[in-house]
C-alpha cells in the first residue's frame, strides 16, 4: 500500500467531535432510561438530561456548519444520507421524549429509546460512510460507536440511580457485560487498522490511548463494578468512579478518534492496467435511491 | 461587492501581452480585463502550432495580477530623510511628488557630468544595475536609450550575474559554437546525460514543453546531480553524483572514448574536417604554423607531410604524432619559435593523453559513481549517437547525431567550469554532435555579435580556420591598463570580448569585492558611484555575503531605485521612483527565431507587451521617465538619436523606410512604440506591411517562417570551410600568457591563480581539495568542520522578479518540496537527532542562517539544498516567510573567483540543530 | 452519452503548478484553496528513490462517496459525470470534504484575501458571497464546457470549452474529454497507455485517469 500526503482532517473539529460525545451518550441513555423505567415513565430531570445531552451534541455541531440558518436543507437526503437520517432521528425523538416525559406515556418512552438507539446507529454509519478517513470507514467502528455509546448511556443511568437513590442491579450487570463489549471492540478496531489499511499517524494516536482506554477506563470500571456486587456496601461510591471513568474515557476515545486520528486516505498510485477502461456510468444517471 | 448579480453586463475585454520575466520568454498570454479590472491571465491560443509550447505561460505571469494589485505597492515617489544608512537605520521615507524625484535626480547627474562623465580613477560616476539575466532592459521602454545617450555606465556592480548564470558556458560556448547557452535539439534527440541541468524548472514553458514531448516518444535522460531535482524526478535514470566531481565522470567517459572504443566508432570524418583535431601542436604549447602563411600545419596522410590546415584534397590524421620539416610557433606577444625536424602530436592526440588516467575507477573513488555506470551510460550515449546518420531540411543534408551532454549552473561556474564545458563538448565533438540535427546546439549570441535573435549573423571567417571571435585585446598595444568599469572586465577578463554588452561578463563578484576594499590590492579603491540606479535587482538578497553587500550600500552617495515594493537594496536608496510595472507598460520585443535555453521557432517577429489598465497609483510608464530625465539633464537629442538607432531593438530608419522621431521634441511612450512597431513590420515584412503601434495592441504579434535549418550552425560552418575550434585551445592560451605578461608588467599579481586557468587544455582539479584548502586558507577554520556541501535548486515559482513577495507564489510553490525550509538527507539527519520541522542553523566560514529542516531521501547524506532565494527582512510579505538564505553564507572571495570571472552559489557548511518543530 | 473525464500523463508532469495557478484564476478561488493542485511525492530510501508529481483535485467519480453523504443534495451528478455542487443548498457540515478519499474539497469560513481582510480590485470584483460557509471544488470548469458546447466547441479540443487547468499546462499533461467517444482524445490516449486510477479499491469509478508505466511502490507511506 502506498500513501502519501496522509494528512490530519481539520473541517471537523472539537465540535463536530461534541456530537459524538454527547449524542451518542444521550441517545444511549435515552434508551437505558426507556428500559429502566419500563412499563412507567422515568423522572422528568432524567429524561429531559438525556435529551440535554443529545441536544448539546447537536447544538455543538450546529455551530460547526457554514451556513448554521440552512439547517432545514439536512432533512433533504433520506435516500442515502445517514446524516440526514440522525437528524431525521433527533427530530421524531425530541417531541416524542418530550411529551412522552412530561405527560407521562410509557409507549411514546419505548418509542424515544428506540430513536435513541437509532440516533446512536445512525452516528456509526456516518463515520462508516467517511471514506476519506480509514479509521472512520473501519467497519469495526460501527460495533465500537455503539458499544461506547451503550456503555456510557449505561454509566450515565447508573450515576442517575444513584443519585435518586434507586439503583437497579440488572444496570451494574449490564454495564459489565457493555464493558467488556467495548474492549474487544475496541481491540478489534485497532487489530483491523493495521498497517496498510491507515496511516502510521492514525495508528501510532491510537496507540497512544490504548492503555488508558483499556486500563482506565474498561478493566477498572469493570472491576470496580464487579466488586461493588461483591461489596454493596462500597457500590455508591465504586460504581460513581466506575461510571464516571467509563464516560470519560469514551468521549475521550471518539474525541481522539475524530480530531487526532483522523488522517486522510492520502493519495496513492494505483496497479497498472493497459487497454481501454471498462466504464461504469455515472450513478445518478438512474434516480436517487434509498440504499441503506 | 458582488459581481455576479450586478445588474449591468461587463464589460469584458482579452489584452494580448506577453511575458519576459526569464531569459526563456518572451511568452505570449492574455489578460481578462472586467469593467477596467485585470483579473485574470490565460494563454494566447492563437499561438498553438506557432509558440514551442502552442501559447502557454508558465505559473509566474499568473502571479501578475497580483502583482499589479499588490497593496505593498510604492505609490508614489519617495524621499528619504534619514542621511543615516544602514540595516537597523530607518531611511524615513517621505512621498514626494515625481516631479520633486526627477529634479533630484537630474541635478545629481547634471552634477556628476560637470565632474566629467568618468572619476579619476576612469570608473563611470553612473552606474546601473539590473537583475534578471538582463531581462529588465525589455521593461525599461526607452530609457536604455538614455543611459546610452549618457556616456560611459558601470553595469559591474552585479545582483548576481557570474554567479548564478551559465558563465563558462557563455564564454566557451560562445567561442566554440556560437553558444551564449546550450540546448539539445530536443525534438529529435534520443539520449541526454545531464549533470545538474534542471531544465524542467529552469527552461522555461518551451524547454518543459520540448521535454515532455520527448519523453512520450521515448528520449532518455540520465541525471546526475546531487540531489532528485524536479528534472531528475521525470528523468530515465538518478545518478547521485558527489558534489563537484561531475569533471571527473566527464573526464572518465572522454576516456572510455579515446580508450575503449574502436576509433571507426568516433565520427572521424567530422574530426577530420570540422574541428581541430588535426593540427600539429608545437613544444611550446602552440600550433606548429607554416614560417611563410603563419597557418596552423595537419599531417596529411595522403602525402606523408604536415601541410597548411586548408589544404584541399588532404586527410589529416586526427591522432599520432608527427615529425614536422620546417615550423613555427607563435606566442604570446607574437614570440616565435623556428623548429626542424620536430616531434609534435595532433591536437586530439594531446586530449586523448589528458584523460589517459582517468580511467572509470579513478572517477568512481572521485564521484561515488560506480565504474560499471559510467560505463554503461557512456556506450549508450555512443549507440544512440547514430554516427554516419543525416536528416534533410529544407533542402539540406545535415548529419544526424541525437545525443546531447547538458552542465548544470554550478557546475559551469567557478572553479572546474572550464574542464566542465570543454570535458561535455569534447562528447559532441567525438560524435560529431555538434550544431547538427538532433545535437547539441547554441541558443543565441552576446559576445560574438549584437544580433542576439539571430546567431547566424555572427559567423564570420576568422584565422586559423576558425570563426572569428573578438576577445578584449591583450597585446602591449591594445591592452587596457586602467579599467574603465570597476570590474575591470576590459583588463582582466578578457573572453568577455568588447561588444556593448560585454561587461555583463565580467566577474561582478570583484567589483563588489574592491568597493569592500578586499581585492585587487595594488589597485586603488574605487570610488561608489556618484549614481546608482538599481532596477528589479535586489542584490543585498541574492549576492554573495549579503551581509556585506549592505554595508557596502550604506557608503554610496546617491541611489535611485526604481521600486516595486520596499526592499533590501532600495532599504539603502536615497530616492524610490514607483515604476509601470509588467501589465502597466509597453514595450515591443523580438519574438521567435532562436533565443536562450530551449526557445527554438520555426518563426520569428515580434510581440507587443501592453498595459492592459493604467498603471495603478502613481506609477509612470519608464519612457515617460526618460523623456522627463532627458530633458533635464540636456540629453533630448542624443536620447532621441538613440532611439532612432536601434535604442528601442531596431533603428526607426534603414533601407526604404524612416519612422525616425524628431529629435528636438520628446516622443511619448504612444509615439516611440508607433514608430518601432512601423520598423519591425517593415522590416518584417520586407517592406510588404507597415503596422503600427494600434494594429499589434489588437493582435498581439506579428511573425514570419524561420527556417528549422537556422537552428543548426553547421551548414554554415561547412559552407564556409570552418572547423569547430576544439579540442585544443591555443589562442585562449596565448590570450592568458599576454594578459599574464600585462598583468605583471603592470605590478598585478593577485590573479595569478585566475591566469593559472589559461591552460591549452584543462587540466583535472581535485575541487573539494581545493575547495578544502581555500576555505581554510581565507577563513581560519578546519575544512574536517564543514563536511556537508550546501547547494541550491530552481524554483520555477520564484525565480526571477520580486516573485516572492507574491501571496499566490506561496500558495502554489508549497506544493513543490522543500521551497519552506531546508531539504537534508532523512538517515543523516536522524543521525544528527534531526526531526522534520526542527529548526537548525547553517553555519558556512563567514555565515550562519537558520531554517527548518525538510527530511528527504532524494539528497546525498553530505548536501543540503536551499532551493530559491529567501532572507527577506524588508519586502512586505516576503519577511515573515522566515526562510533561510543562501546567499549569506557564499563567500565572496577572490579565489573562489575562475579565470573567466565566475563562482558558485554553494559553499561547505556544518549544521547544528537549534530546536525542535 | 457523454462521460467527461480528465487525464493526468505522470511521465509528463513537472510539478510546476501552472495548472494550479490557472485554475486559482479561472476560478477565482480564495487562498489557501486549491481546486487543483499538484502534489510532490518521494518514495524509496537513498539512493534508490523516485520521485514523481501528481495533479489531484475532485477526480469526478461515477459512484462518488461524497454525493451519499450530503444531507441537503447539495452534492450532485450531472449525466455526464460532471460532479456538482449547488451552493445554494450547501449547509456547510463538511461531512463531503470527510467522505472524499481524495481530499478535494475545501470550505471557506470567512473571507479572507491575498494581502489580508481587504480585498484588492481583482479579488472585490470577483468575490462571490454564495461560497463563503459551503462546500467548494474542481467543476471541471462546467461552466465554460456549457458555453462552449452551445457554441458548437469540443471539449478537450476548443479552448473555451476546456477546463483552465487542461488549457494551461505547459507539458500538455492534462487531457479532457469524452471517453463515451470511443475516438475521443482521451479514449485514444487510455488505448494506447498504460494508466491507473486511484484508489481504485474503494469503488469511486473515478472520471480521473493517471498515464504511468511504473508499477506502483510497494510499502511507502508520507505525511
Amino acid at each position: 500500500m502506498n500513501r502519501f500526503y496522509t494528512v490530519l482532517q481539520t473541517c471537523w473539529d472539537w465540535r463536530a467531535a461534541a456530537n459524538f460525545m454527547f449524542g451518542g451518550t444521550g441517545s444511549a441513555l435515552m434508551l437505558m432510561i426507556a428500559i429502566a423505567s419500563y412499563p412507567e415513565t422515568p423522572p422528568l430531570l432524567l429524561g429531559l438530561t438525556a435529551l440535554a445531552f443529545i441536544g448539546l451534541g447537536l447544538f455543538m455541531v450546529w455551530l460547526e456548519i457554514g451556513r448554521p440558518w440552512r439547517f432545514i436543507h439536512t432533512y433533504f437526503h433520506p435516500q442515502t444520507s445517514w446524516m440526514t437520517r440522525e437528524a431525521s432521528a433527533a427530530i421524531l425523538l425530541f417531541p416524542i421524549a418530550f411529551v412522552g416525559i412530561v405527560f407521562k406515556i410509557p409507549a411514546m418512552i419505548t418509542l424515544a429509546g428506540l430513536l435513541g438507539l437509532l440516533f446512536l446507529y445512525c452516528q456509526a454509519r456516518i463515520l462508516l460512510a467517511s471514506k476519506g478517513i480509514p479509521a472512520w470507514r473501519e467497519p469495526t467502528i460501527l460495533p465500537l460507536i455503539i458499544s461506547t455509546g451503550l456503555v456510557e448511556g449505561t454509566a450515565l443511568l447508573l450515576l442517575s440511580l444513584l443519585i435518586l437513590d434507586s439503583i437497579q442491579g440488572w444496570a451494574l450487570y449490564l454495564l459489565l457485560a457493555l464493558l467488556a463489549v467495548r474492549i474487544q471492540s475496541w481491540n478489534k478496531y485497532r487489530k483491523q487498522l493495521t498497517a496498510g489499511k491507515a496511516s502510521k499517524q492514525t495508528l501510532s494516536v491510537l496507540s497512544s490511548i490504548h492503555t488508558s482506554t483499556i486500563w482506565l477506563g474498561n478493566v477498572l470500571p469493570l472491576i470496580l463494578v464487579a466488586i461493588s456486587l461483591m461489596v454493596p456496601s462500597l457500590t455508591v461510591m465504586l460504581v460513581c468512579i466506575a461510571s464516571i471513568l467509563a464516560v470519560l474515557s469514551g468521549w475521550y476515545m471518539k474525541f481522539t478518534i475524530i480530531t487526532r486520528a483522523a488522517q486522510y486516505q492520502g493519495y496513492s498510485l494505483g496497479k497498472l492496467k493497459r487497454g481501454r477502461p471498462t466504464i461504469k456510468p455515472p450513478v445518478r444517471r438512474k434516480p436517487d435511491r434509498f440504499v441503506f | 461587492m458582488n459581481a455576479k448579480t450586478a445588474k449591468k453586463p461587463a464589460d469584458i475585454t482579452k489584452v494580448s501581452t506577453y511575458c519576459y520575466q526569464c531569459v526563456n520568454g518572451p511568452d505570449l498570454l492574455t489578460v481578462e480585463v472586467i469593467d477596467g479590472v485585470a483579473t485574470k491571465v490565460e494563454p494566447n491560443f492563437d499561438l498553438k502550432g506557432e509558440h514551442p509550447a502552442d501559447g502557454k505561460v508558465c505559473v509566474k505571469p499568473f502571479g501578475l495580477i497580483q502583482k499589479l494589485y499588490n497593496p505593498h505597492r510604492i505609490k508614489r515617489p519617495m524621499k528619504r530623510t534619514n542621511p543615516k544608512k544602514g540595516r537597523n537605520e530607518d531611511p524615513g521615507w517621505v512621498d514626494i511628488s515625481w516631479d520633486e524625484a526627477l529634479d533630484i535626480v537630474a541635478e545629481k547627474m547634471n552634477a556628476a557630468r560637470a565632474k566629467g562623465v568618468q572619476d579619476e580613477n576612469g570608473n563611470p560616476r553612473l552606474a546601473l544595475t539590473l537583475g534578471g539575466a538582463a531581462t529588465p532592459f525589455k521593461y525599461m521602454g526607452s530609457f536604455p536609450a538614455l543611459m546610452f545617450a549618457w556616456g560611459p555606465i558601470d553595469q559591474s556592480l552585479g545582483a548576481g550575474g557570474t554567479v548564478k548564470c551559465y558563465h563558462s558556458e557563455h564564454m566557451f560556448g560562445e567561442l566554440w559554437h556560437r553558444a551564449f547557452t546550450v540546448l539539445p535539439d530536443t525534438p529529435r534527440c534520443e539520449y541526454i546525460i545531464s549533470f545538474g541541468n534542471n531544465i524542467d524548472a529552469s527552461g522555461g514553458v518551451t524547454g518543459v514543453r520540448r521535454h515532455a514531448d520527448a519523453r512520450s516518444r521515448g528520449m532518455k535522460r540520465i541525471q546526475f546531480e546531487p540531489h532528485l531535482s524536479v528534472t531528475g524526478a521525470s528523468a530515465t535514470e538518478w545518478v547521485p553524483i558527489k558534489a563537484k566531481t561531475d569533471s571527473a565522470v566527464l573526464f572518465s567517459m572522454l576516456h572510455i572514448l579515446f580508450y575503449e572504443t574502436p576509433i571507426d566508432k568516433l565520427d572521424v570524418p567530422f574530426l577530420k574536417d570540422r574541428t581541430a583535431s588535426p593540427y600539429l601542436v608545437g613544444p611550446n604549447g602552440f600550433y606548429l604554423r607554416d614560417p611563410e602563411s603563419k597557418k596552423p600545419l595537419l599531417w596529411d596522410n595522403n602525402t606523408n607531410k604536415a601541410v597548411a590546415h586548408d589544404t584541399t584534397g588532404t586527410d589529416p590524421a586526427i591522432l599520432g604524432s608527427f615529425t614536422v620539416d620546417n615550423a613555427i610557433e607563435v606566442g604570446a606577444d607574437e614570440e616565435t619559435w623556428s623548429h626542424q625536424n620536430i616531434e609534435a602530436d595532433t591536437g586530439l592526440e594531446k586530449a586523448k593523453q589528458l584523460v589517459a588516467d582517468r580511467t572509470p575507477e579513478w572517477a568512481a573513488e572521485i564521484s561515488d559513481v560506480p565504474a560499471e555506470t559510467i560505463r554503461r551510460i557512456t556506450n549508450e550515449y555512443l549507440a544512440h549517437a547514430h554516427i554516419g546518420e543525416t536528416e534533410e531540411i529544407d533542402g539540406r543534408v545535415i548529419p544526424f547525431r541525437p545525443v546531447c551532454t547538458v552542465l548544470g549552473k554550478s557546475v559551469n561556474n567557478g572553479w572546474g567550469g572550464y574542464e566542465c564545458v570543454w570535458a561535455h563538448t569534447m562528447m559532441q565533438v567525438l560524435m560529431g554532435a555538434l550544431e547538427v540535427s538532433g545535437s547539441m546546439l547554441g541558443s543565441t549570441t552576446h559576445l560574438a555579435g549584437d544580433t542576439d535573435w539571430d546567431r547566424s549573423l555572427t559567423v564570420d571567417i576568422g584565422e586559423d580556420g576558425f570563426m572569428s571571435h573578438t576577445f578584449t585585446p591583450t597585446s602591449k598595444e591594445g591592452w587596457n591598463d586602467a579599467p574603465i568599469n570597476r570590474h575591470a572586465q576590459d583588463c582582466i577578463t578578457p573572453m568577455a570580448g568588447k561588444n556593448m554588452g560585454a561587461q555583463l561578463f565580467g566577474s561582478t563578484t570583484l567589483a563588489w569585492l574592491r568597493l569592500q576594499e578586499r581585492a585587487a590590492e595594488s589597485w586603488p579603491k574605487p570610488n561608489p558611484p556618484d549614481i546608482w540606479f538599481v532596477y528589479k535587482a535586489n542584490p543585498a538578497i541574492s549576492f554573495s555575503e549579503t551581509d556585506k553587500m549592505g554595508d557596502a550600500m550604506a557608503k554610496f552617495p546617491f541611489i535611485a531605485a526604481f521600486a516595486y515594493t520596499f526592499d533590501e537594496t532600495n532599504h539603502y536608496a536615497d530616492v524610490l521612483m514607483p515604476e509601470a510595472t509588467d501589465l502597466e507598460s509597453d514595450q515591443l520585443l523580438r519574438l521567435g527565431g532562436t533565443h536562450y535555453f530551449e526557445n527554438h521557432w520555426e518563426s520569428e517577429g515580434w510581440a507587443l507587451r501592453q498595459a492592459v489598465v493604467p498603471p495603478q497609483h502613481e506609477a509612470k510608464d519608464f519612457s515617460w521617465i526618460a523623456n522627463e530625465l532627458a530633458r533635464r539633464t540636456g540629453l533630448l537629442e542624443a536620447y532621441n538619436s538613440v532611439i532612432n538607432g536601434a535604442g528601442c531593438g531596431i533603428p526607426l530608419q534603414g533601407e526604404g523606410y524612416d519612422f525616425s522621431l524628431d529629435v528636438t521634441k520628446e516622443h511619448d511612450q504612444e509615439e516611440i512604440w508607433d514608430a518601432v512597431c512601423k520598423a519591425a513590420s517593415f522590416d518584417l515584412t520586407a517592406g510588404k506591411e507597415t503596422l503600427g503601434l494600434e494594429w499589434f495592441r489588437e493582435h498581439g504579434y506579428k511573425t514570419r517562417p524561420y527556417s528549422r535549418l537556422n537552428w543548426y550552425l553547421y551548414p554554415l560552418i561547412e559552407d564556409k570551410g570552418l572547423r569547430f575550434e576544439l579540442p585544443y585551445q591555443e589562442r585562449y592560451f596565448r590570450m592568458g600568457k599576454e594578459l599574464a605578461n600585462r598583468l605583471h608588467e603592470t605590478g598585478v599579481h593577485w590573479w595569478d591563480r585566475q591566469l593559472a586557468e589559461y591552460e591549452p587544455l584543462p587540466k583535472w582539479m581535485d575541487l573539494n581539495k581545493l575547495w578544502d584548502e581555500l576555505i581554510e586558507k581565507n577563513h581560519n577554520v578546519k575544512a574536517a568542520d564543514y563536511p556537508f556541501w550546501l547547494l541550491t535548486g530552481r524554483s520555477m515559482q520564484y525565480a526571477w522578479g520580486a516573485n516572492v513577495g507574491i501571496q499566490m507564489m506561496k500558495e502554489v510553490s508549497d506544493n513543490v518540496f522543500g521551497h519552506d525550509g531546508i531539504i537534508i538527507n532523512a538517515g543523516k539527519a536522524a543521525e544528527l537527532g534531526i526531526s522534520d520541522g526542527d529548526e537548525i542553523e547553517v553555519t558556512s566560514p563567514v555565515a550562519s542562517t537558520r531554517g527548518i529542516a525538510r527530511l528527504r531521501q532524494g539528497v546525498r547524506p553530505d548536501v543540503i539544498i536551499m532551493i530559491a532565494q529567501f532572507g527577506q527582512w524588508k519586502m512586505p510579505f516576503a519577511k515573515d516567510l522566515k526562510r533561510p538564505n543562501l546567499n549569506k553564507l557564499v563567500p565572496m572571495n577572490q579565489d573562489y573567483i575562475d579565470g573567466s570571472g565566475s563562482s558558485i552559489d554553494g559553499t561547505k557548511i556544518y549544521i547544528t540543530r537549534v530546536g525542535a518543530a | 452519452m457523454t462521460r467527461y473525464v480528465m487525464i493526468a500523463d505522470l511521465n509528463r508532469c513537472v510539478g510546476c503548478q501552472t495548472c494550479t495557478a490557472a485554475c486559482k484564476h479561472t476560478n477565482d478561488t480564495a487562498p489557501g484553496v486549491m481546486w487543483r493542485k499538484v502534489i510532490d511525492v518521494e518514495w524509496g530510501e537513498y539512493p534508490d528513490v523516485e520521485r514523481l508529481f501528481m495533479p489531484v483535485g475532485c477526480q469526478h467519480c461515477a459512484d462518488p462517496p461524497c454525493m451519499h453523504v450530503c444531507p441537503s443534495t447539495a452534492t450532485g451528478q450531472r449525466e455526464d459525470g460532471i460532479v456538482t455542487i449547488d451552493y445554494d443548498l450547501c449547509i456547510g457540515c463538511s461531512y463531503c470534504v470527510v467522505a472524499c478519499p481524495y481530499q478535494a474539497r475545501y470550505k471557506v469560513d470567512k473571507p479572507h484575501f491575498a494581502y489580508g481582510d481587504t480585498p484588492m480590485e481583482s479579488e472585490e470584483i470577483r468575490f462571490d458571497e454564495k461560497r463563503i460557509g459551503v462546500a467548494q471544488k474542481c467543476t471541471f470548469c462546467s461552466d465554460r464546457i456549457d458555453a462552449g458546447v452551445e457554441k458548437g466547441l469540443t471539449p478537450g479540443i476548443d479552448p473555451d470549452a476546456t477546463p483552465g487547468c487542461v488549457n494551461a499546462c505547459i507539458a500538455d499533461a492534462l487531457s479532457f474529454g469524452d471517453i463515451e467517444d470511443e475516438n475521443s482524445n482521451v479514449s485514444e490516449l487510455l488505448a494506447e497507455n498504460s494508466w491507473f486510477q486511484m484508489h481504485e479499491e474503494l469503488g469511486t469509478e473515478t472520471g480521473f485517469y493517471y498515464l504511468y508505466d511504473q508499477e506502483p511502490p510497494e510499502e511507502t507511506e508520507s505525511e
